[in-house]
């Protein structure tokens, strides 16, 4: 590959990572609290149509907070049933990720009809970083992107911060290894649970809205195409960090690309191949006991 | 000390569970600078009246007064903020985080910062002022048991607890860290607070307690000094004066008959590669009870596995017999699945040997024998075990285990979590089956109890079983690992 071809790969990989990136950094501190939320696809298609109202009726800016309140009222929904009512975490989220896909699309045709696929919201363009985007190779994929994208670079120092030197980040651990150490240490792990069900839900609607407002500029249904699954891979691969979610997220983006590059260069492989080799690293992690140990004590159960 | 002033008064406490009552008007004072011994079987209500104390639970009806004013509790976080301080039987420790992170746990405040060396300085400033030493930076996981419990209290100390109340703290303890301890709680006492002590350990509630209290069904039956009450009344207010704890032995020992169990140059090692059973080497007689010894993690657990035939040596000859009944400790998570009926989890027992279709109408017959052979309170045998007691739970177990006259059966602390009618009847079981030609092993972390069951006492130290008299000094000396 030249160095032009590769820095476009690297640009594109990254661009493909930045809705990942927003998921799985909101699943991780969902499933910091001990929450698995397979829901998260149905917040991410909220949030692309949150994003097609909101972006359509005024600007871009509006539209990500359309797509961030859209997300977080899929969550809100979710966390009712999994942390007040108590259900299954598995059942409740394949409901509402089925449901966000089947309820945007009616919407969608309800609101705008059948023809709405000509439909156009207004993008953000790239802002390039002056000099740091003419490093060669990695400058434009780091440095030459939205600004969604430069959100994440303080998003995952912060979550990191906040996991390990705060005291709230410390409930949020406590509450996804041993929630019964949490409430006897006067935490309440529902109320813990609710916050980080209702961040994880907002950030997977940005992550829609990233879709939308900065990469294809209009909703299709299904157009989350099971990233909300991918973003659950990502934090296994990232090991329940901040930095490993990120660093997972952008292996995830580049497969992505890879897959692209496949086949516009028409390689004789199998362009679904590179797709699936994440997938595959994510398995082999999972097959390690550190990984499995890696993972909250608590995660997945229901509340005591 | 009499007249002084009350740390914590508990007045018309009423609490139910369903149709469960487990507090029943009941009172409770605890003076300041004294240690009260909170004493009743289990299920008296002991452990929920102090979780209403720490806020973990809502009261149905009473009060509850700290220092003289009257408070309610929306949560604990209200109850440590009152200065109390709770230390479950079962600790609420967060097995990966530091000794530091459990200390900072709770700290209020969203955007409050967690600075880890600050928390590691608090943790080394509370153990040289209270002699509770602790590393900092040592995973509350890797901790032995004493030094979690010390974590228990100083999480406590740290949101400045004046009054502990400490939930069954010496069940697993040694008897010189229990010392430690309760010399521990009494100059905390003396200096500052006031300690609860819930136990069921009479003669260790009197050693160590100014005040004593007594529930029984959820009623303060007695309470009063522990200089004017001797053990004898206590027992009779504990059980209602109506069982004998006489422990005399009833089946008389006889010549044990042939050998059952056999285990020859005996060794299991884990996947670790940790040696849990060195070269071990022993028999059990049909009619005869061996009792077993050991600190935590001495291998008994591994000895006791292997003598029931559910764990494989790695090296060695075990010879075992076909049928072997085992009890294991934790009887919910290892004998019977909760949800599922008695004639279920009788069932159960066959179901890796069966093929075909299930004959439920035998095991009803089956179960319902056991039920009533071994005098299992229930509402029927398609009750699920959960719906049991403990003591009704263990019953069913050892009722299933010793159905079908098993050659030998083996038992893994029967009386653990039992009150003390329940565990008599459990040792009594374990008696008759010995009468009745079992070869019957049985481990238990009570000293007296093994003491008083066996006929022979093996002693494991350091994945090694050595015979040893059955005589309370040398089994001690045996598991420190001292020569006899």
């Amino acid at each position: 590959m030249s160095g032009g071809a590769t820095a476009a790969f690297l640009e594109s990989g990254m661009r493909f990572a930045t809705p990942l990136a927003y998921a799985a950094l909101g699943e991780l501190v969902v499933e910091r609290a001990g929450v698995i939320n397979i829901g998260l696809e149905g917040a991410i298609i909220g949030g692309a149509f949150g994003a097609l109202v909101f972006a359509g009726a005024g600007s871009v800016a509006l539209g990500f907070v359309g797509a961030a309140a859209a997300g977080t009222l899929v969550a809100t929904l979710f966390a009712f049933f999994v942390v007040t009512l108590r259900t299954d975490q598995i059942i409740t989220g394949t409901a509402l990720s089925m449901l966000g896909l089947g309820l945007t699309g009616t919407l969608y045709r309800t609101i705008y009809g059948s023809s709405g696929a000509s439909l156009h919201t207004p993008t953000i363009s790239p802002v390039a970083v002056p000099v740091l985007s003419a490093i060669p190779i990695v400058g434009p994929a780091l440095f030459d992107q939205p600004v969604v994208t430069y959100a994440l670079y303080a998003i995952v120092p912060l979550l990191a911060c906040w996991f390990y030197r705060s005291s709230a980040g410390l409930a949020l651990r406590a509450v996804g290894e041993h929630p019964e150490a949490a409430l006897g240490a006067g935490i309440s792990p529902a109320r813990v649970q609710w916050a980080a069900i209702l961040f994880g839900g907002a950030m997977g609607g940005i992550a829609g809205g990233t879709l939308v407002l900065a990469q294809v500029g209009t909703f299709a249904e299904g157009m989350s195409a099971g990233r909300g699954f991918i973003a659950i891979a990502i934090v296994v691969l990232g090991r329940w960090s901040p930095l490993g979610v990120a660093v997972a997220a952008v292996v995830f983006g580049a497969a992505s690309a890879l897959q692209t590059l496949a086949q516009a260069t028409g390689w004789s492989m199998p362009y679904q191949l590179p797709l699936a080799f994440p997938y595959l690293l994510t398995l082999v992690l999972l097959a390690t006991a550190r990984a499995r140990t890696a993972a909250p004590s608590a995660l997945g159960k229901r509340l005591p | 000390m009499t007249g002084a002033a009350l740390a914590l008064s508990v007045r018309g406490l009423t609490k139910r569970f369903g149709t469960t009552v487990a507090l029943d008007n009941a009172n409770f004072d605890l003076r300041a600078g004294t240690v009260h011994a909170l004493l009743g079987e289990n299920g008296a209500g002991k452990t929920t009246m102090m979780r209403v104390a720490f806020g973990m639970l809502r009261p149905d009806a009473g009060s509850l007064e700290v220092n003289g004013t009257v408070r309610r509790w929306r949560s604990s976080a209200d109850a440590i903020a009152a200065g109390i301080g709770m230390v479950h039987q079962h600790f609420l420790l967060v097995p990966a985080m530091t000794v530091a992170e459990n200390v900072s746990l709770g700290d209020r405040g969203f955007f409050r910062g967690f600075d880890p060396r600050a928390a590691a300085d608090r943790v080394r400033r509370i153990g040289a002022a209270t002699g509770l030493v602790l590393d900092p930076a040592a995973r509350a996981a890797d901790l032995p048991v004493g030094a979690q419990q010390r974590l228990e209290i100083v999480k406590a100390l740290a949101r400045d607890a004046k009054i502990l109340i400490l939930d069954e703290p010496t069940a697993v303890l040694s008897p010189s860290e229990s010392g430690e301890l309760y010399a521990w709680l009494r100059s905390f006492a003396a200096r500052e607070g006031a300690v609860v002590l819930i136990t069921h350990k009479v003669r260790e509630a009197l050693a160590v307690a100014d005040e004593v209290t007594v529930l029984r069904r959820g009623r303060a039956v007695l309470s009063g000094s522990s200089k004017t009450l001797d053990e004898a009344a206590i027992i009779a207010a504990m059980l209602g004066g109506a069982i004998s704890t006489d422990k005399q032995d009833s089946t008389a020992k006889k010549v044990p008959g042939a050998p059952l169990i056999s285990l020859q140059h005996v060794s299991v090692t884990d996947e670790r590669g940790v040696r849990l059973l060195r070269d071990v080497s022993m028999e059990v007689r049909a009619g005869e009870i061996v009792g077993i010894a050991g600190v935590e993690g001495s291998g008994q657990r591994e000895l006791l596995r292997v003598l029931a035939g559910r764990l494989a040596p790695d090296a060695g000859e075990a010879r075992i017999p076909a049928r072997v009944g085992f009890v294991p400790e934790d009887r919910l998570r290892d004998a019977l699945i909760p949800t599922m009926s008695l004639v279920e989890n009788l069932a159960l027992k066959e179901a890796g040997s069966q093929h075909g279709t299930m004959r439920w109408e035998d095991y009803s017959t089956r179960a319902e024998t056991a039920v009533r052979e071994h005098d299992v309170r229930t509402s029927g045998v398609e009750s699920p075990a959960r719906a049991l007691s403990g003591g009704n739970q263990q019953k069913f177990v050892l009722g299933r285990e010793l159905e079908g006259s098993p050659a030998a059966l083996i038992a893994e602390n029967p009386t653990r979590g039992l009150d003390i009618r329940a565990a008599v009847h459990i040792l009594d079981e374990l008696r008759s089956a010995r009468a009745s030609g079992v070869a019957v092993v049985v481990y238990s972390s009570d000293l007296d109890e093994v003491l008083t069951l066996a006929d022979r006492m093996i002693v494991c130290f350091d994945g090694r079983a050595s015979a040893t008299p059955v005589d309370a000094a040398a089994v001690a000396r045996a598991m420190l690992g001292l020569a006899s």
